[in-house]
C-alpha cells in the first residue's frame, strides 16, 4: 500500500471523527420532561468527557446542580422549532428554587442582537394568579399587558430556564419539577397554533 | 487481511481517535480561550475584572444571563495559593462565587445565602500552604476561572451589585 493512501485514509478518519465530535457537542442534553432538556452533571466533577465537551460549547462556566439547574428547550408543546416570526405563551407555576429566570438565546448560543431590553423575564417580573400560575409572551414585538421577552433577531431560538438554589428534591429528580409550557399562539403569515 | 479491510480498519481507528481526542481537548481549548479573554489576555491574573451589565452585545462567554452582574478572576496557582473574598450584596440578594478548573469542572461554589456575611477562602494546589483559620479549596489544575454572579435584573439592582462586588478580592497570599 502506498504511503499516501495510508496517510489519506488516516487523515479522512481523523476528520470524520473530529467532525462527529463537533456535531455531538452541539446537540442538546438529556430530556428533562415537557420538551425541556437538562443535565444533572453540568459543571460537576462527575461529568464525563462527553458532557464536559457539550457544556464547554453551550454552557461554559455553568454551575453545578447544587447551585443552579439549567433547562433548555428548542421546541414548542407540539414539537415545532421555536421561531422568531411566531408568538409563544410561556406559562407555569411555582418553581422549586429561590429565584428563576427564562432567557432567549439565538442559535450561536449568545443573546439575540436586539436592543429591546427584554431578553429575559424572571421570578420578580411575572404576576402569579391566586393559584400561583403565571404567563409571559415570547415574541418579536411587545404584547400590551403581557410580560414580554423579545425574540427579535433571534432566528430559530431556544429558551433557557435557570433555577437558582434549587430544592434537594428538584436536584435529585427533574420529573418533580413542573417545568413551564411553551405554546405557539400564532405566526406571521397566518400559521396559528 | 485484504488491503480494503486493512484500510477500513485504519479509517475506523483514526475516526475513533479523532472523535475522542476532540471531545477531550475541546473543554481545555475553550477554557483556554475564555481565560485569555477574561484576563485581557494574561494581563489580569489573580485579580477580579468586572463585566458591564449584560446586553445583547455581550460576547465574552456563551449564554450570559441578562439578570446577573458578573465579575471574574482568572487564577494561576503556579507561584502559590491565592485568597478569594467577596462581600454580600447590600440587598442580600443572590451572590455566588464559584471555582472552575481548566477542564470546566466546577470544583467549589459558595453563596451568600449559606454565608450571609460574605465568602472567604484560600485556593491552593495540593501541597501548597493555606493560612490557618481560612477555609481551603484544593484546585485540580493550576489555572482556571472564578466567576462572581450577583442577582441584578434591573439597572438599580445592577448598580447595587456593582458597588458590592467592588470589594471582591482575588490575590496571592
Amino acid at each position: 500500500m502506498a504511503r499516501w493512501q495510508f496517510a489519506l485514509v488516516i487523515a479522512a478518519g481523523l476528520a470524520v471523527g473530529a467532525g462527529s465530535a463537533v456535531v455531538y457537542m452541539h446537540q442538546g442534553m438529556a430530556p428533562a420532561g415537557g420538551g425541556w432538556m437538562g443535565s444533572k452533571v453540568t459543571g460537576s466533577v462527575d461529568a464525563d468527557a462527553w458532557t464536559r465537551a457539550r457544556v464547554a460549547v453551550s454552557g461554559l462556566l455553568a454551575l453545578n446542580r447544587g447551585q443552579a439547574l439549567y433547562f433548555v428547550r428548542k421546541t414548542d408543546e407540539a414539537g415545532r422549532p421555536l421561531r422568531e416570526n411566531c408568538r409563544y405563551r410561556v406559562a407555569g407555576g411555582a418553581l422549586p428554587g429561590r429565584w428563576w429566570s427564562v432567557t432567549v438565546y439565538a442559535p450561536d448560543n449568545f443573546l439575540p442582537r436586539n436592543d429591546d431590553g427584554a431578553l429575559s423575564f424572571d421570578a420578580t417580573r411575572v404576576h402569579p394568579d391566586a393559584a400561583g400560575q403565571w404567563q409571559a409572551v415570547a415574541a418579536s414585538h411587545p404584547v400590551p399587558g403581557a410580560v414580554w421577552v423579545s425574540t427579535r433577531r433571534a432566528g430559530q431560538f431556544d429558551l433557557t430556564l435557570r433555577i437558582y438554589n434549587p430544592t434537594p428534591a428538584a436536584q435529585a429528580d427533574f420529573t418533580t419539577i413542573a417545568l413551564p409550557s411553551v405554546t405557539r399562539i400564532a405566526c406571521d403569515g397566518g400559521q396559528g397554533a | 487481511m485484504s488491503r480494503a479491510v486493512w484500510l477500513g480498519v485504519c479509517f475506523c481507528a483514526a475516526a475513533a481517535v479523532g472523535h475522542v481526542g476532540t471531545v477531550i481537548a475541546a473543554p481545555h481549548v475553550i477554557m483556554h480561550v475564555a481565560m485569555a479573554r477574561l484576563s485581557q489576555p494574561d494581563r489580569l491574573i489573580n485579580a477580579f475584572s468586572f463585566s458591564p451589565r449584560v446586553d445583547a452585545h455581550a460576547r465574552w462567554v456563551v449564554r450570559p444571563s441578562p439578570d446577573l452582574a458578573y465579575a471574574s478572576c482568572v487564577y494561576d496557582l503556579s507561584h502559590g495559593a491565592i485568597l478569594v473574598s467577596a462581600a454580600p450584596s447590600a440587598d442580600h440578594g443572590y451572590a455566588s462565587i464559584s471555582v472552575f478548573a481548566a477542564n470546566t469542572d466546577n470544583i467549589a461554589v459558595f453563596d451568600t445565602f449559606a454565608q450571609p456575611q460574605g465568602v472567604r477562602f484560600a485556593l491552593a494546589l495540593a501541597g501548597q500552604a493555606v493560612p490557618t483559620g481560612v477555609p481551603g479549596v484544593r484546585a485540580t489544575t493550576a489555572r482556571g476561572i472564578i466567576p462572581d454572579r450577583r442577582l441584578a435584573p434591573t439597572a438599580a439592582a445592577f448598580a447595587a451589585a456593582d458597588r458590592a462586588r467592588s470589594a471582591d478580592r482575588c490575590a496571592p497570599i
